[in-house]
């Protein structure tokens, strides 16, 4: 579908989004407390195209000035657009599929069949392949089979599944906030504080990140409980998961913010926080929710090698990551015990996504446009 | 002006280092262990004599002086682990390895990995997009430690075309799988990352302006829409190619590579003090480097951005 | 629905692509594993594990350079490719004296460096004395201790001499009453096997007392022990020089070493790397640079040919050496690999032609290579063990840690782990011949819930009561590994089932875990790597607890274990001396400070074609015995016979 052909017809709800343009363009000099100065070329090009200004001026009613009820309708409006994303609601569907799956998986195969993540049957030997009883006949007790240990890989994925999710939605989460916030303000104001804040993130790519983890682990970690341990793993991949995203949103923030509406915003006195948070960053948001699903995944199988330091998961626990590092050991063997956590944790990956996608496109205000 | 900006970057590079070297050292310095110990415990006079041979006996802001001389002078010593082979040394063998596999996996992705997030940009929604974003998602969701194992089962251990691992140098079939495996979540990254920016790009205004002049479609992607609809694919390649000459650690320890991924993941576990030192002077140059060709490629590439 | 169409198929695909890369070829029983395909020639190509960390034998401590080491430099003895027992090497024979306390080497004449100098009696001396120098900073010089001397000039010490006398006071005087020092008895007198010398007088002199050279290090030192400080008050120190270390060259080919006290174990310990000689004239030029290739002139079966670290390491036959006749492989390709999976695939590949030990993976065994003709499984010279912090209650009660020890059913982790064998005693079990190991820990639930009832844990009824347990208190440490990972889940589910009590894992870095286990800053158990014995002694284990300081990460030392130890060695004949180290290990294990868990078998893989190899104990191998065989008739059909020493040998 070739989109451009498209005709432009605004839909029926307004661009809420840019609330400079309620038929003031009048650029006046006061509320601009920030270099830069206007660039005449940008001036040029909001006459160039009025019609995005002039169209929701229009539709816009002299209350509109209310931020709560443009909040609702940005929401409502991307929710509705989301629903409307047949691969976005598979997308959903399935992760919610999955989260209920391993909130409450565990308990229900504890009563069926009384396996356990933990329960190492006595006197095994041997890895069971998928639905496949000690003897060789075919049975229920392990739809997924075991693993070398003869634990219940059905269990373990599901136990793995909590861990993983969790490591990813949290620090994901984390560095999202951070990373927005650090960016944004890098982009926007520029100039020397720029020149600082990047140069922050720079020195702290540079420094080995294991070294952290170690140190981190040694002053930290040794007596904290389980519950302590996951919350440390939690601010150490959000800690390193910041950085890139920073980056990419100062990328976006710098050309954004000599668009028009940012320029008239300024000029009308909107408050800096106000222009990077309100303004600026909602029009960011396209690539940095498609790096915030990029960014689930890394975490996820850095959890994995979090681990390995001592960081993390303890074993018996079990996250996606560790099962798969476990299984791809034995993949020529026991190929099972990679291919349930691998395509588990795919698939989940793969919704998430698509999750994202739609997300993105319901977020972004011009989509309606197309 | 922008001459200035380059320059004014780049002598900053040098106060940079030597903070994070600072950091590092006393990270270091902080972690437990050291590089001599191993199972059996020393005897206190045996660990007394290397103490006393590696000058770890000397007040600390001597040692630190040492290693600040080191770093000035880019000479980082000798390994501590690898007690005939200076830092330098090993920097010049393994870099060429991490930097062929690195480079050229790279390469491949931003290839595939444009043209994937073009097309599927440009066909938002359709079959296409979606095969698209499907293959890289494939990319996302199959870890290397993965996707590494199973093209070695099928193309070293089950066809026999390919080694399983190790190196025989550049170029060689040594390289095919290593490279394979790598590129994979980098095509996959900037597939999506060019498909996005696209999209953004391609409804805004000058785009709209081209089209209204009369471009063909071709045109109007190649020379306006992909410049800035790369933004992001490009904001992602600078740390991303720092990464992958240093942080290839997973393929060269898949394959068995002699890179410097390796060295630094063993430099780390070992508390190989020069080494880690050496490594992440290098390294943290080569960030700083390749930001600032970044932030300069921006300016070329979306003329708004000024410094 | 195409977009859901197209997200299903791509899943299927994917678990396709997965099942299709998984269903590769089944491993055979009874078969070989992967090509069997000799290289041409005489080409072997193995796998030594990590990266050799220096090619200094007096440098090196590990395996992986041990498996170097003897191609590149020969020692007084050599291993026997079977059974580990000294055989010749540059010494043609030897001569020790009745209580093991002095030996005297017969060099052969024609023995020669690889740039075809000459190799004496003089090159040793300065081998075992470059060992020693504190200033090499070696970190297994503690292996040459029991030499006279070796200890106070390894360590910086000095002698302490009156000056009016002129005498020195001896190690003896300052001992307490029994310890170790006082009293070792020296070598005996007046059966030498070699001509007296003024030197070796001196040397079968009593043991001379030694201080820290370093004034701050000596005055510690004696503000700690008032006794010596008086002895030393007014003294003048004589530091401990290279020429006091006891070792002689008696003339060019007879070399002579001295011990301080009897070490029966220590002929074993002298074809150790450490011990292996080196050329002096190229130490001395290049210094920390002379084992580069282009520099390095060495003394053994091959010599080095090309080194590319993480990569290669390429040794060729070495024609100066004395038997290079015997030598049959032109070429040996060590790869540094210690990845397990890509050294079977490499294996598998047919690219590599023998692995080291313990490198097929327990999975892999248990799938069926276990039953491979290829698959080397003997007894190791090892030990796999879980030590317990003795200082930090609750475990600072033995009844617990025996406790704890009992409640393991170790005959079901031999049959779990596939690749090692069930052992309930320190010293492992079957493998030094003539050693009577004491009763060990059998599985005993009962007894375990008795003795923490005892101990205090018990319900009104005097049961035991888990409940009572603090067992979140304590915690299982073990460094990051999946073997160690699987082991300490079997374990935990073991006091779990056994015991009712849940005790947290905690995996930890390798040089954080060994500094957390040094400094007892854990608590509970440490589960590591275990111990490989560093020769075919009990005493290699045993001694893990009797070195300075060496209470081996648990906080157990005690000077009693140490002095039935010595009294041990100080036996003349073995029979009595094995009766005598087992009651030790028997008073060691009562203590508890170790909880013995398991002994590895050796593990490793070998191509027919290839012989000469065996799986020893300490899978270190003689090169010059190795070859490969192209007569696929003579090839091996399964693992070559350990019950005799034979040693295959090529028809030419």
């Amino acid at each position: 579908m070739s989109d451009e052909r498209t005709p432009q017809v605004p839909t029926e709800e307004g661009r809420s989004q840019e609330p400079w343009g309620a038929g003031s363009p009048a650029l006046t000099p006061r509320g601009t407390p920030q270099r830069p100065p206007v660039a005449a070329r940008s001036g040029a090009e909001i006459h160039a195209f009025p019609e995005t200004a002039v169209g929701e001026g229009d539709v816009r009613t002299a209350g509109e000035s209310a931020a709560p009820a443009r909040g609702t309708s940005l929401w409502r409006d991307a929710w509705k657009r989301l629903l409307k994303n047949r691969l976005a609601v598979f997308g959903m569907f399935v992760v919610g599929f999955i989260a209920v799956a391993v909130i409450i998986g565990p308990a229900i195969i504890k009563a069926l069949t009384g396996f356990t993540y933990d329960y190492i049957p006595a006197g095994n030997t041997v890895s069971y392949p998928p639905f496949t009883a000690p003897d060789g006949s075919f049975s229920w007790t392990h739809p997924m089979g075991t693993d070398a240990a003869g634990r219940d890989m059905l269990a373990r994925v599901l136990q793995g599944g909590r861990i993983s999710l969790m490591v990813g939605v949290i620090s994901t989460f984390v560095s999202l906030i951070i990373g927005v916030t650090w960016g944004a303000t890098a982009g926007y104001l520029g100039g020397k504080i720029d020149d600082l804040l990047m140069r922050i993130v720079d020195v702290l790519y540079a420094i080995p990140y294991m070294m952290i983890v170690i140190v981190l682990l040694a002053f930290l970690g040794r007596n904290l409980s389980p519950l302590g341990q996951i919350f440390l793993l939690f601010a150490a991949l959000g800690a390193v998961s910041w950085l890139t995203m920073a980056r990419i949103v100062r990328g976006q923030v710098i050309s954004l913010k000599n668009q028009e509406y940012v320029l008239a915003a300024r000029a009308t006195g909107v408050s800096t926080p106000k222009i990077i948070f309100r303004h600026i960053v909602p029009n960011a948001l396209g690539p940095v929710i498609v790096y915030a699903t990029l960014t689930i995944p890394s975490v996820m199988l850095q959890e994995a090698f979090l681990s390995f330091l001592g960081l993390g998961v303890q074993a018996p626990y079990a996250s996606w990551g560790s099962l798969a590092q476990e299984g791809i050991q034995n993949i020529a063997v026991f190929p099972w015990q990679l291919i349930f956590p691998g395509v588990t944790m795919a698939l989940t990956l793969f919704s998430l996504n698509f999750l994202g996608d739609g997300l993105r496109d319901a977020l972004d205000p011009q989509m309606r446009k197309f | 002006m922008k001459f200035r900006f380059i320059l004014r970057r780049l002598l900053v590079t040098v106060p940079m280092v030597l903070v994070v070297i600072t950091l590092t050292w006393a990270l270091i310095r902080l972690a437990p262990g050291n590089f001599y110990a191993s199972e059996r415990k020393l005897p206190p006079a045996i660990e007394k004599n290397i103490r006393a041979k590696y000058g770890l006996d000397r007040p600390w802001y001597v040692q630190y002086g040492h290693v600040m001389r080191n770093i000035l002078s880019l000479d980082f010593g000798n390994s501590l682990k690898y007690e005939n082979e200076t830092v330098n040394d090993i920097l010049r063998r393994t870099l060429p390895v991490s930097a062929a596999v690195g480079t050229c996996a790279y390469l491949l992705a931003l290839l595939v990995g444009t043209v994937l997030g073009t097309v599927a940009a440009l066909k938002q929604n359709s079959k296409l997009d979606y095969g698209a974003m499907g293959v890289s998602m494939l990319g996302i969701s199959v870890p290397n430690f993965v996707l590494g194992p199973i093209l070695v089962l099928v193309f070293s251990l089950s066809l026999y075309w390919l080694p399983p691992a190790r190196w025989d140098g550049f170029p060689s079939w040594s390289m095919v799988l290593p490279v394979l495996t790598l590129s994979a979540i980098y095509m996959a990254y900037i597939a999506r990352l060019t498909r996005a920016g696209m999209l953004e790009v391609l409804r805004s205004d000058y785009i709209r302006t081209a089209r209204a002049k009369g471009l063909t479609e071709r045109q109007v992607v190649l020379r306006h829409a992909l410049r800035g609809g790369l933004l992001p694919v490009v904001s992602f390649t600078g740390p991303a190619l720092a990464l992958l000459i240093t942080g290839t650690v997973v393929v060269e320890r898949i394959y068995a590579l002699p890179g410097l991924g390796t060295y630094f993941i063993n430099a780390n576990l070992n508390r190989d003090e020069p080494l880690i030192l050496g490594i992440v002077a290098f390294t943290s140059v080569l960030v700083l480097v390749f930001n600032l060709l970044v932030d300069i490629a921006y300016g070329f590439i979306d003329p708004r951005i000024r410094y | 629905m195409t977009e859901s169409k197209t997200a299903r198929l791509l899943t299927l695909a994917l678990s396709a692509a997965l099942l299709l890369a998984a269903c590769g070829p089944p491993v055979q029983k009874s078969d070989y594993f992967g090509k069997v395909e000799p290289p041409p020639g005489q080409t072997l190509r193995y796998i030594t594990g990590s990266e050799p960390e220096s090619l200094d034998p007096q440098m090196s401590s590990g395996q992986p350079e041990a498996r170097l080491d003897i191609a590149l430099y020969e020692g007084l003895v050599e291993y026997h490719p079977k059974t580990m027992e000294p055989i010749p090497g540059v010494a043609e024979s030897w001569k020790v004296n009745s209580n093991a306390s002095e030996f005297v080497f017969f060099l052969r004449k024609n023995a020669r460096f690889s740039n075809g100098d000459p190799i004496t009696a003089r090159d040793f001396v300065y081998t075992f004395r470059r060992g020693l120098d504190p200033a090499l900073a070696s970190r297994v010089a503690f292996l040459a201790w029991e030499i006279k001397n070796a200890e106070a000039y390894n360590t910086g010490g000095s002698f302490v001499r009156d000056p009016k006398t002129g005498r020195f006071v001896l190690a003896s005087e300052a001992a307490e009453s029994g310890g170790a020092a006082g009293q070792a008895a020296g070598p005996v007198s007046g059966e030498d096997a070699a001509p007296d010398t003024e030197f070796h007088r001196r040397m079968h002199e009593p043991d001379r007392l030694f201080v820290p050279t370093d004034e701050k290090e000596r005055e510690k030192a004696l503000k700690a022990d008032p006794k010596l400080a008086a002895l030393v008050e007014g003294k003048e120190l004589v530091p401990a020089t290279a020429e006091d270390v006891g070792v002689e060259a008696v003339d060019d080919y007879t070399f002579r070493i001295t011990l301080r006290q009897p070490a029966p174990y220590f002929m074993g310990l002298v074809a150790h790397q450490f011990f292996r000689v080196v050329h002096q004239p190229t130490v001395e030029k290049y210094g920390v640079n002379w084992t580069k290739p282009g520099n390095i002139v060495s003394s053994g079966t091959h010599m080095l040919a090309e080194h590319k670290p993480y990569n290669q390491l390429v040794v060729v036959k070495n024609p100066y050496y004395w038997d290079a006749d015997k030598v049959r492989l032109d070429k040996i390709v060590f790869y540094p690999l210690d990845d397990q999976t890509t050294m079977m695939n490499l294996y598998k590949a047919g690219e590599v032609d023998a692995t080291y030990n313990h490198t097929v993976p327990a999975s892999w065994l248990r799938a069926g290579v276990r039953y491979a003709r290829d698959y080397m499984d003997a007894p190791e010279n090892g030990s796999v063990y879980w030590q317990v912090n003795t200082t930090a209650p609750p475990l600072d009660d033995k009844r617990v840690r025996k406790a704890f020890a009992l409640a393991i059913d170790r005959q079901a982790l031999e049959e779990f782990r596939v690749v090692s064998k069930a052992n309930n005693v320190f010293v492992p079990t079957g493998i030094l011949h003539g050693y009577p190991s004491p009763k060990g820990y059998d599985f005993d639930v009962e007894g375990a819930k008795k003795l923490l009832a005892d101990a205090g844990y018990k319900d009104g009824a005097g049961k035991f009561d888990p409940k009572k347990f603090p067992a979140n208190s304590i915690e299982v440490i073990y460094n990051t590994s999946e073997s160690n990972r699987q082991v300490a889940e079997f374990v935990q589910a073991q006091w779990k089932q056994n015991l009712g009590l849940t005790i947290p894992l905690r995996a930890i870095e390798w040089k954080t875990f060994v500094q957390t286990r040094a400094k007892l800053e854990y608590k509970g158990f440490a589960g590591g790597a275990g111990w490989s014995g560093d020769y075919m002694d009990p005493y290699t284990y045993l001694g893990l607890f009797a070195t300075e300081g060496g209470d081996n990460g648990t906080g157990w030392f005690q000077t009693k274990f140490v002095d039935m130890l010595n009294a041990a060695n100080r036996e003349p004949d073995q029979a009595k001396r094995y009766e005598q180290l087992s009651k030790a290990e028997a008073y060691l294990l009562d203590e508890c400070p170790v909880i013995p868990l398991s002994k590895p078998a050796t593990s490793w893989m070998k191509k027919p074609y290839v012989k000469g190899m065996y799986p020893n104990p300490a899978t270190l191998h003689a090169w010059k015995f190795v070859y490969i065989e192209h007569d696929p008739a003579k090839w091996d059909q399964s693992m070559p016979d350990m019950t005799n020493d034979q040693i295959a040998e090529a028809k030419e």
